[in-house]
């Protein structure tokens, strides 16, 4: 059913009664009268609703007979009243639904044999479900298929007008890039404009057209429904945790589909509010990868300056061989590990328990370290809870919501569909915090522009401004009265002027954001990588809990903060243990209960308290020759750390660098050993999701060649190291374990709600670190060069993995550019694709600049996903001195022509 | 019982009646025409209707019929066809079967395909002697398929027409030049068979 | 004897065949008489065991005292792929069951659909089921005519049999393209209709026929090798055949009068026809024999009152949900073009729900147990075949008879593996 909610969740409507079918019926006020009658159980076709939208009523199909009127009325866009007496079934309405069917079908043409979506076709169904069998020729349209589009063919011959595209573009995605326009008296979809489509390319419109005509051009005409073997999994690409199913014939991906799609559109309206099923376009058109050709098919060792092919078990023997080696020799510290977290939460438990229990050291690291973390560290301080703490139902009923340095339409797509929800049915508030003119800012009611990196400086003018405005909740912060003047002696060293210079925000606005955080009645934070990834990011993920505390926001039901991940797994890279501060768990890892749980779990001593170093550590150690093994799962520091973090330096040194990877990526190329991985498509597993859902994982496919899941190899490589508790069958094994180590951390999808509890924080160690967190922050001298170059994600692309997919390459090729301001542009003497000069203090690259509307003046972009040319080595690297974070992803920059 | 009978019986115990009455027909057989034939110098005379070996078929202007819709596939009970479908590089837009396998070792000759086939693209032939020393020759690709087609073009569209699966009429002849079809600009004429 | 005492006489002999000298083995004596049962495998390499067949016989001499038939050696899980495909599918694969009667499969598979469908088949597809199933019995009497007299060791019916069942093969393979694996009974109808020509050759054949039907009796109607080998052997009275469930001959040879054809009205054509059930009296082989020559007779007087009787008409339902539509309106009509793709993707719709149909097949009855819980592919299938059931009286009815007997009595039941094992 898809009652539709009032604007304000709080408020209900009204009861009323009507009779459907000689049944009565208790209906809520002012809702559809199809929604009404789909509550009851009874489905009436209709082929241009879905629940996630409103009636649009082209169809003519969901026909039904009200007491009092002639003729049958659509129910879709009849509201529901009270003492309507309504029938639904009837020869009459079989017939006028039989000839609402043949009129969409006497224009329909003969193409079912070519159709991409035949056997998946709403107006097939319906045609056979209402034995339409007296039709004459069909007359065709013949529009010319509009193959425009990079991702999607419109064939408008094929189209019923039902409008479902277009709905969802506009209602769900708030994107609006589709139109109906008449032409050659035809009515038909085009993009905006009738030009090619330029949009977001979530493929939402692709999965709603109930008939072929909008169609996947990565599978066009390669399938039938029929033939696809379909697999329910969990996408890949960022923290979301989006179920997909990838679907496969023999050992190829053909497309991937989301459960959104016009065969589910019955539903609850309300039930969007945890999400509306769909994907974006890494998860719907980025699936290439999986199957690509430049997938590693068999392990390699190095034999002199190649890399020899080898075989499976002479590969493990050398790799375990030489691992005892030399933990034999050097002991067991000269070994070291990272993984990534894309990996399944049963790798990531393995690979630490490799490390913890097969090695016997604590050095090891996930890719969760490059940002998560902070985040993490922040609110387990804080809070006492590991991850963010609002669901998606809490984020998309919120009043006010503040997005904090995240571009999340960008990097989270689908989060952010809970946002743009929020502001479109729930009227919400929204405060964006940026330095770039994102698409989220051009939604919400509060943009804020600020100058690159002042997104803390801005949190903490907010603060200022509660206590300054006097918004502070005074029986919440009352009972910690020590610690609200800690905070207000902390924040009385900061000035409002000295935000408002910094940010380049006005004073106004400042205090308008304040009033409109602290007023609303459910407030959130969303932070992302522009806070938790940029220098101080600890401190400032601290200094937004100050502002939901002051603001009497802690605790309280439907307020919260939450962060997004880039990677899929990074929480249960957390959770899991990958990390040398954490055991599984996110216990401690120096704590003694959970120490003697886990020795006793594996039968080993655990290595030595406080022996552990992270992922900058771990390479500087490396580096001076204290590491001679690094055993590296998905991890490719050359490609992704700068030059000046000397990575290719520390790597060099070792006497040992095993790469189990998927692609021969940087790093691989200059190992000793390459495994060849799975992608999660080949392998079962879980992953967590970033607001704490264990999801399923499953195997879609045979492993591609040779190449075998990650968890097989570690499993191969511990118990050949001798540990036997590291015999595994299939991955349902590890699970067992993970089962009995950490109980309930298999959740279904359906985490508990976190409660939080700042009080032992507030109590103790508060003042201590609230006034270093208000110092005055030191600007970094820019050395004279006035543009802030930031690195950041595109929405097409994730990490280095979307590389590979090459229907994502086609959307956002790999030719990196720089992306500038018109102005800069024009103030520089630069057209788009002139090549460009951009120097740092750590050198200089060329490449050509392009114009972007969204970069603010005095600033410019570029995609991390690309190293061609590595303008990562621009940036310097700073390190978290809490946390350990590095920070790499902005600098100070001179552009000139080149 | 009668003495009568009883004596006769006993007399034709006592003479193997039976038997005389039995080697009187098979002395009658003698005398016949042989109803066996030698097989590989004497062949049989194969009905139109027959269900022999597979062939694809094209239209008379040499194009091939099938469009690669797979229907085939999924009407196939032993799944002994494999469809790998294709937009056609020289005709953009349009779907073509790129390759096309039967595994004719599987194939149980139910004719499903032929029926299921929206284009008449397939058609069964009276070829039934393809036995062969190499299994791996029993899987028919498409090259195989078209030769088979070719080489048999009066007997499949005889199997066709038994069937009831298409007529010898000029309507047939016509309209399938146009069916399906893509549109490539806003000025094709409409199709033969809908005007 | 009843078991613990046979096992209670096995142990006690071996005490005292088997009393060696541990110390000195050499000293062992062999009995010179060992009086306990043989254990002898029959089959399924055994040439008369039709097709794989194995049969273990304990025997006292040359009597046989128990046999267990161990089938499954023709397994193919033929009931579980039915699970795998349309309903439309399945039919070829119900062509494999009796192989040598696949028409009647056929018949019985479509039948059992269109009731759980509640299709009505027009009144021409009727008669021509009736033709065509007829022709399929008298097929399978005289294969097992000739097989059977084959396994008693008079070769001759067998090649005169043989002869004729060549003639109504090729008739087949003129019908729908094949002479065995035919596949021609479609649900709601059937595939194609009688010819002309076909209708003229079936005539002619059924001139002919009749008079050939003598010349097989002239064989073993007096024949007293055949009549000693059968008369009195395989005995089983009315009570115990109707408990065991036989049907078909084996059934109707004990004295049932009970035909599918016939009893609750029949189906079909076959209430439009005068036809007599062979009935016999004593149970034995040579009644069943007796019985199948006698429905030859019957079937040949059953299909020429269908030809007399059958009137021009459709051959197929029109049931746009089950039924495929005409070939020339796929071609240009789109209503006609999404009824082929989703009948042959996906199959119909079966409404959730049980059903039965038996269907006198021409070895007895033949019956499709079908569990749908909607959808276009069956949940379960359940095949109710006579030759399995019949193997299951195999122990009652060989008791006591010789070894040699043993090909006589499974002969007897008309028994075709792969109906047996699926």
């Amino acid at each position: 059913m898809g009652l539709k909610p009032a604007t304000n969740p709080d408020v209900e409507a009204a009861s009323i009664e009507l009779t459907i079918d000689g049944r009565t019926v208790t209906a809520k006020d002012g809702v559809s009268l199809y929604d009404v009658i789909s509550s009851t159980g009874k489905i009436i076709p209709a082929m241009c609703y879905h629940y996630t939208f409103d009636p649009f009523g082209s169809c003519g199909m969901c026909l039904v007979m009200q007491e009092g009127k002639k003729s049958p009325v659509r129910s879709c866009t009849a509201k529901a009243a009270a003492g309507m007496i309504v029938r639904t079934e009837g020869d009459d309405l079989f017939q006028a639904r039989k000839k609402a069917v043949e009129k969409h079908l006497s224009v329909h043409p003969l193409d079912c044999p070519v159709c991409d979506a035949d056997g998946h076709c709403e107006l097939q169904d319906m045609a056979f479900q209402h034995q339409v069998t007296t039709l004459a020729n069909a007359k065709q349209k013949l529009i010319p298929e509009d193959t425009r589009s990079l991702v999607l063919d419109f064939n408008m011959n094929r189209c019923i007008a039902c409008g479902e595209c277009i709905n969802i573009c506009k209602d769900v995605q708030m994107i609006d890039a589709l139109q109906f326009i008449k032409k050659g008296g035809f009515t038909q979809v085009v993009a905006k404009g009738d030009t090619q489509l330029a949009c977001e390319f979530c493929g939402d419109c692709l999965a709603v057209c109930p008939v072929g005509a909008i169609t996947n051009k990565f599978s066009k005409y390669l399938y039938k429904p029929w033939q696809l073997k379909k697999t329910t999994t969990t996408c890949n690409y960022c923290g979301d945790g989006c179920q997909m199913q990838v679907e496969t014939k023999d050992n190829e991906v053909v497309r991937v589909t989301s459960p959104l799609s016009w065969k589910n559109k019955w539903g609850d309206r309300s039930e969007t509010a945890q999400g509306h099923g769909g994907l974006c376009v890494r998860g719907r058109f980025g699936f290439q990868f999986i199957d690509s050709k430049a997938r590693l098919v068999q392990p390699l060792i190095r034999k002199g300056a190649k890399l020899a092919e080898s075989p499976w078990i002479e590969t493990i023997e050398t790799v375990v061989g030489r691992l005892a080696d030399i933990k034999a020799k050097y002991g067991s510290s000269a070994v070291a590990g990272l993984i990534t977290a894309r990996c399944s939460n049963e790798e990531l438990y393995l690979f630490q328990k490799l490390m913890r229990a097969a090695i016997g050291t604590n050095q090891l690291d996930s890719s969760a370290r490059y940002g998560h973390l902070n985040f993490v560290h922040a609110v387990q301080h804080a809070l006492g809870v590991g991850r963010m703490t609002n669901d998606s139902a809490d984020i998309t009923k919120a009043k006010a919501i503040l997005v904090v340095g995240s571009n999340v339409t960008e990097t989270n797509p689908v989060f952010s569909l809970r946002v743009k929800e929020a502001i479109r049915v729930y009227k919400s508030q929204v405060i964006v915090v940026d330095s770039a003119n994102t698409n989220l800012a051009k939604l919400a009611s509060h943009p804020v522009l600020v100058k690159p990196g002042t997104e803390g400086l801005f949190v903490k003018g907010l603060i200022k401004s509660v206590i300054e405005q006097d918004l502070i909740d005074t029986e919440v912060t009352g009972k910690h009265a020590q610690a609200l003047a800690a905070l207000k002696q902390a924040v009385a060293g900061l000035s409002l002027d000295t935000v408002v210079s910094a940010t380049g925000v006005s004073e106004d606005q400042i205090n308008e954001a304040a009033t409109v955080f602290a007023e609303a009645p459910r407030s959130v934070i969303i932070c992302g990588e522009g806070i938790v990834r940029r220098p101080n990011g600890y401190q400032h993920v601290l200094a937004l809990i100050d502002l939901l505390w002051v603001t009497g926001k802690l605790g309280k039901p439907g307020c919260g903060i939450n962060t997004v991940t880039e990677e899929a797994n990074e929480q249960g890279a957390v959770d899991m243990g990958t990390s040398p501060e954490f055991l599984p768990g996110q216990v401690a890892f120096d704590n003694d209960d959970a120490r003697t749980k886990f020795s006793k779990a594996w039968s080993t001593p655990l290595p030595n308290k406080g022996t552990g170093v992270g992922f900058m550590d771990i390479l500087k150690k490396c580096r001076n020759g204290e590491i001679k093994a690094l055993y590296l799962v998905g991890e490719n520091p050359l490609g992704t750390l700068p030059a000046s973090a000397e990575v290719k330096a520390a790597l060099e040194k070792l006497e040992l660098l095993i790469v189990q990877d998927p692609f021969m990526t940087e790093t691989a190329q200059i190992a000793h050993v390459v495994l060849p991985a799975c992608t999660f498509a080949e392998k079962d597993g879980t992953m967590t999701s970033q607001d704490g859902k264990v999801q399923r994982i499953r195997q879609t496919m045979d492993p591609i060649g040779e190449s075998l899941p990650d968890w097989q190899i570690l499993s191969a490589v511990g118990s050949g190291l001798g540990c036997v508790s590291m015999e595994y069958e299939s991955s349902h094994d590890i699970q067992r374990e993970i089962m009995k180590v950490l109980p309930g951390y298999y959740n279904l999808g359906q985490p508990k709600k976190v409660t939080v509890n700042p009080d032992r924080y507030l109590a103790n160690g508060y003042q201590a670190g609230v006034a270093a967190r208000y110092r005055a922050e030191q600007k970094a001298a820019d050395g004279g060069k006035r543009f802030s170059l930031t690195m950041g994600q595109l929405l097409y692309h994730s990490g280095k993995l979307s590389t590979q997919a090459s229907g994502l390459l086609l959307i956002a090729s790999s030719t990196g550019q720089l992306h500038m301001n018109q102005q800069d542009m024009e103030r520089v003497g630069l057209k788009d694709g002139d090549r460009v000069r951009v120097s740092s203090a750590k050198g200089s690259a060329v490449l050509s600049a392009k114009a972007d509307l969204s970069v603010l003046p005095d600033s410019c972009f570029y995609p991390e996903h690309f190293n061609n040319p590595p303008v990562k080595d621009l940036m310097a690297v700073e390190v978290d001195a809490v946390t350990g974070v590095p920070y790499f992803k902005q600098a100070a920059v001179s552009v000139e022509k080149a | 019982m009668s003495v009568v009978t009883a004596a006769k019986k006993i007399w034709e115990a006592a003479l193997f009646a039976e038997i005389w009455s039995a080697m009187k027909v098979t002395f009658k057989h003698m005398l016949h025409k042989p109803i066996t034939f030698q097989y590989p110098r004497e062949q049989r005379t194969i009905p139109d209707a027959h269900r022999g070996a597979l062939g694809l078929l094209r239209y008379d202007d040499g194009k091939e019929r099938c469009v690669g819709c797979d229907l085939c596939e999924v009407a196939c009970p032993s799944h002994c066809i494999k469809v790998i479908s294709a937009e056609d590089k020289s005709l953009p837009l349009q779907r073509y079967a790129s390759e096309f396998y039967i595994d004719i070792t599987k194939c149980v000759f139910c004719g499903y395909c032929v029926e299921a086939c929206p284009v008449n693209a397939l058609a069964m032939t009276k070829m039934y002697e393809f036995s062969t020393h190499d299994k791996r020759t029993l899987l028919f690709d498409k090259q195989r398929l078209y030769e088979i087609g070719e080489k048999h073009l009066e007997d499949a569209k005889k199997y066709l027409y038994a069937h009831g699966q298409e007529k010898n009429d000029q309507m047939y002849h016509d309209y399938r030049y146009f069916f399906p079809q893509s549109v490539k600009q806003s000025t094709q004429p409409p199709p033969k068979h809908l005007t | 004897m009843n078991d613990t005492e046979k096992t209670y006489r096995f142990e006690d002999q071996r005490d005292t065949i088997y009393k060696v000298n541990p110390e000195h083995p050499e000293t062992a004596t062999l009995p010179l008489q060992r009086t306990e049962e043989l254990l002898l495998n029959m089959g399924p390499q055994h040439p008369s065991t039709h097709g794989v067949l194995k049969v273990i016989l304990e025997l006292e001499g040359e009597r046989l005292v128990k046999s267990t038939p161990v089938l499954g050696f023709l397994h193919r899980g033929v009931e579980k792929l039915a699970e795998d495909g349309t309903y439309h599918q399945f039919i070829p694969h119900t062509d494999r069951l009796d192989y040598v009667c696949a028409m009647y499969n056929n018949f019985a598979y479509c039948r059992a659909v269109e009731k759980l469908m509640n299709i009505t088949v027009p009144e021409r597809a009727e008669y021509l089921r009736t033709i065509v199933a007829e022709v399929q019995r008298i097929i399978g009497h005289q294969f097992w005519l000739g097989t059977q007299a084959l396994d008693i060791g008079a070769m001759t019916v067998f090649f005169y049999t043989f002869r004729d069942r060549e003639i109504l093969l090729d008739w087949f393979d003129e019908l729908c393209g094949a002479r065995l694996t035919t596949s021609w009974y479609r649900i709601g109808g059937v595939e194609r209709d009688l010819t002309p020509s076909l209708i003229s050759k079936l005539r002619a054949f059924l001139d002919y026929f009749p008079s050939k039907i003598d010349e097989y009796q002239v064989f073993l109607e007096k024949n007293r090798i055949w009549v000693a080998r059968t008369k009195g052997v395989a005995v089983i009275s009315a009570e115990d055949a109707l408990s065991f469930g036989l049907s078909g001959p084996t059934l109707r040879g004990s004295g049932v009068d009970y035909d599918m054809r016939k009893h609750n009205g029949g189906y079909a054509a076959y209430p439009h026809c005068d036809f007599n059930v062979p009935v016999g009296k004593n149970g034995d082989t040579y009644d069943r024999y007796w019985i199948r020559v006698m429905e030859l007779y019957e079937s040949v007087k059953i299909i020429k009152q269908c030809l007399d009787q059958m009137q021009d008409g459709p051959i197929m339902a029109d049931v746009p949900s089950v039924t495929l539509p005409p070939k020339d309106r796929v071609f240009t009509n789109l209503d006609s073009m999404i009824q082929q793709f989703k009948l042959f993707s996906q199959g119909f719709d079966a409404p959730p729900g049980e059903i039965y149909c038996g269907t006198e097949a021409h070895k007895g009855e033949l019956g499709f147990y079908i569990v749908s819980t909607g959808g276009g592919k069956p949940y379960r299938m359940k095949i109710r075949s006579p030759s399995f059931i019949h193997m299951g009286a195999f122990d009652h009815m060989s008791r006591g008879y010789m070894i040699a007997d043993a090909v006589t009595i499974f002969g007897t039941y008309d028994i075709v593996m792969g109906e047996c094992d699926r």
